[in-house]
């Protein structure tokens, strides 16, 4: 099942890294990513859209985790995310 | 002040008193700094020493245990120490040294990109990039280490820092951080356990990691609920208890395996359904609803999908959800199994039996011995025959079971706690995984007591190989194991050798009473398994049992 999150995160240099890590080991594929970065608040803002068997909170609630991490918003289905798209 | 002298300045104000580690060439301004005293530095003989005994240090006292390495192959031989911590959920700190910054991605010498390396086995790692970052980064770590969920934080700090002059930094005052627990889930709790016929405790290591087993003995003292627990947990629950069971899983009691299947409300108490407890999953207390207590909000519904769960800190918690119960033929029941699938010690023979040395350890042993066990089949004999007054007396690498952690974390442990006596309990194989260690007990004169218990076997595997690969030993005999008692002498660390049961009193009494450290080596067939075994892949009322 297909996910899009949204996360806000402080802008750090290995931000991505990690996201992206968290998402491989916890069973998640990451179909695209957009990711940037506000100058004045240090605030960086991701979309992420992920593909997976697992349920969207795995994810969502190991993302939450990570030190830095502001916000996560999800949409799930393929549906919603066309709907929106 | 330099930078390095800033990071002493600052270990201190967070109240650490020793540090383990190696030095290094990018870690020599730090090094320069702890000559001039304050922070009590101990070599050991390896970073994964370090590593361990911080995590040693850290388990026997509560406090973060501190190690230090240089970049490169430093910071690589820390990795496994910081993996066993994160799996464990153990507040360390490791601190690196790091190239010059202006030579970091130039493949420098000893470079190693080692804030990539630690992302899969920190809770959270920095590399410090400026003076100023260098205070509220440290500040940062030991937050991040002991909150929530605890866990290990790498600092990589780049010698030009170090060296560079420091930005003064002053520490913000902690403020207490306990939420208002949810009154609507607390009287939900309670109402599941009044109306439970069969309730059980799974009781996991996040009860001492907060703190709680006083609570948790209060909530035993008061609802009778019968209990079982993790490797971590044991000592949580006094094992003279009546409904309390012992270790639950793989190699856990008949009877906390059978009650677990029986049970029909399973409270799991910092606990996270890891595969070793619950053997197959979907047949894993398959009449039970659950509640789950835990701090980590990832853990719920991770495995199990649970009736109710909270995430508040269970010292808050325990106390609130305290409710009558009505289960006399429960309790009847358990104290039944408790007493049929007793664990006998009655074993023939003059060999040394190891379950029945080391029950006798534990009766024998002061009060307020710590244990620090090694990896295999000596582990599982000691988490199920000893036992202690408190979780941070048994020091067990769980999550991870990494070989090699016995000595380096009874290292840790006895530097924390010099008045108490600590025993690690190895394996022939384990031993030689961290023997450089013996010269870390050296140089301190560190009494340490070693039990080593040898099968001249990997024997753990070879227990598998028996039952699971025909019989086909590929490479778990170890016929040709050093002398053990020589190679302890080498580090001026007297021993002896035993071989059957008429030698163990004694031999224990001159363990226990020797004033400095003792290596007791014990000689056991290679034939002996651990039983009872849950099979891979089966659940847990499915154990195979000794035939004898
Ligand atoms: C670092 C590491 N390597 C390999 C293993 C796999 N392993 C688990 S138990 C074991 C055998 C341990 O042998 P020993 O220390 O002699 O203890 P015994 O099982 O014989 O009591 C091995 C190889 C491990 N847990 N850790």
């Amino acid at each position: 099942m297909k996910s899009l999150l949204i996360i806000e995160a402080k802008k750090s240099p290995e931000f991505l890294e990690r996201l992206l890590r968290v998402c491989r080991h916890r069973g998640f594929t990451v179909d695209s990513i957009n990711a940037e970065t506000g100058s004045v608040k240090q605030v960086s803002h991701i979309t992420l859209t992920v593909c997976s068997e697992r349920d969207i909170s795995l994810l969502t609630k190991q993302i939450e985790k990570i030190v830095g991490v502001l916000q996560v918003a999800t949409l799930q289905q393929e549906q919603n995310i066309k709907a929106t798209a | 002040m330099n930078g390095a002298h800033f990071v002493v300045q600052a270990l201190k104000e967070q109240n650490i008193t020793q540090v383990f580690g190696y030095p290094g060439g990018a870690i020599m301004p730090l090094y320069d700094a702890l000559f001039d005293g304050g922070v009590e530095h101990l070599l050991c003989r390896h970073e994964q020493g370090a590593a361990m005994a911080a995590i040693g240090y850290a388990r026997a006292t509560g406090k973060v245990g501190v190690c230090i390495a240089t970049s490169g192959p430093g910071a690589t031989n820390l990795i496994t120490g910081l993996a066993d911590a994160l799996l464990d959920s153990i507040p360390i700190i490791a601190i690196t040294g790091q190239v010059p910054t202006h030579l970091i991605g130039t493949d420098a010498f000893q470079e190693v990109d080692v804030l990539g390396l630690s992302l899969a086995c920190t809770k959270h790692s920095f590399m410090v990039q400026s003076a100023e970052e260098l205070g509220p980064i440290i500040e940062q770590a030991f937050e991040i280490a002991t909150t929530g969920r605890p866990g290990p934080v790498l600092i990589d700090i780049p010698k030009d820092i170090q060296v560079g002059p420091s930005v003064a930094h002053a520490l913000a005052k902690l403020v207490n951080s306990d939420k208002q627990l949810n009154s609507k889930r607390i009287e939900q709790a309670k109402s599941m356990i009044e109306s439970a016929k069969q309730p059980l405790l799974y009781i996991g290591g996040g009860v001492g990691m907060a703190n709680a087993v006083e609570e948790l003995r209060d909530f035993i003292q008061e609802t009778k609920i019968p209990s079982v627990c993790t490797l971590k947990a044991i000592g949580c629950v006094p094992h003279h208890s009546p409904y309390f069971m012992g270790m639950v899983g793989m190699h856990g009691s008949k009877a906390s395996n059978l009650a677990i299947q029986e049970c029909d409300l399973l409270i799991a108490v910092g606990a996270r359904f890891d595969d070793r407890v619950t053997g197959k999953l979907d047949e894993f207390a398959p009449n039970a609803k659950v509640i789950h207590l835990d701090i980590d909000a990832a853990e719920i519904d991770k495995l199990r999908q649970v009736t109710l769960s909270m995430t508040d800190n269970l010292k808050q918690v325990l106390p609130a959800i305290k409710a009558k119960t009505n289960i006399a033929p429960w309790q009847k029941q358990v104290a039944k199994m408790k007493i049929d699938y007793a664990n006998r010690y009655d074993h023939p023979g003059e060999p040394i039996f190891a379950p029945a040395l080391l029950r006798k350890l534990a009766e024998i042993m002061p009060t307020d011995t710590v244990i620090c066990s090694d990896v295999g089949q000596h582990q599982m004999w000691v988490a199920q025959h000893m036992f202690v007054d408190r979780p941070e007396n048994h020091i067990s690498s769980s999550g991870l079971g990494t070989m090699g952690f016995g000595v380096p974390a009874a290292v840790g442990a006895q530097v924390a706690r010099p008045n108490d006596t600590v025993i690690a309990v190895s394996g022939d194989g384990s031993f030689m995984m961290n023997v450089q260690e013996l010269g870390t007990i050296k140089r301190k004169q560190l009494p340490v007591k070693i039990l080593l218990i040898d099968n001249q076997r990997l024997g753990m595997v070879r227990q598998w190989q028996e039952l699971f690969f025909n019989g086909r030993y590929s490479e778990t005999i170890l016929t040709d194991n050093p002398d053990f008692v020589t190679l302890a002498s080498a580090f001026d660390i007297p021993g002896e050798t035993i071989v059957t049961k008429s030698q163990i009193d004694q031999a224990l009494q001159r363990l226990l009473k020797s004033e400095g450290p003792y290596l007791l080596h014990v000689s056991i067939s290679e034939e002996e398994n651990v039983w009872p075994l849950v099979p891979p892949g089966a659940a847990n009322d499915q154990m195979m049992e000794s035939v004898g």
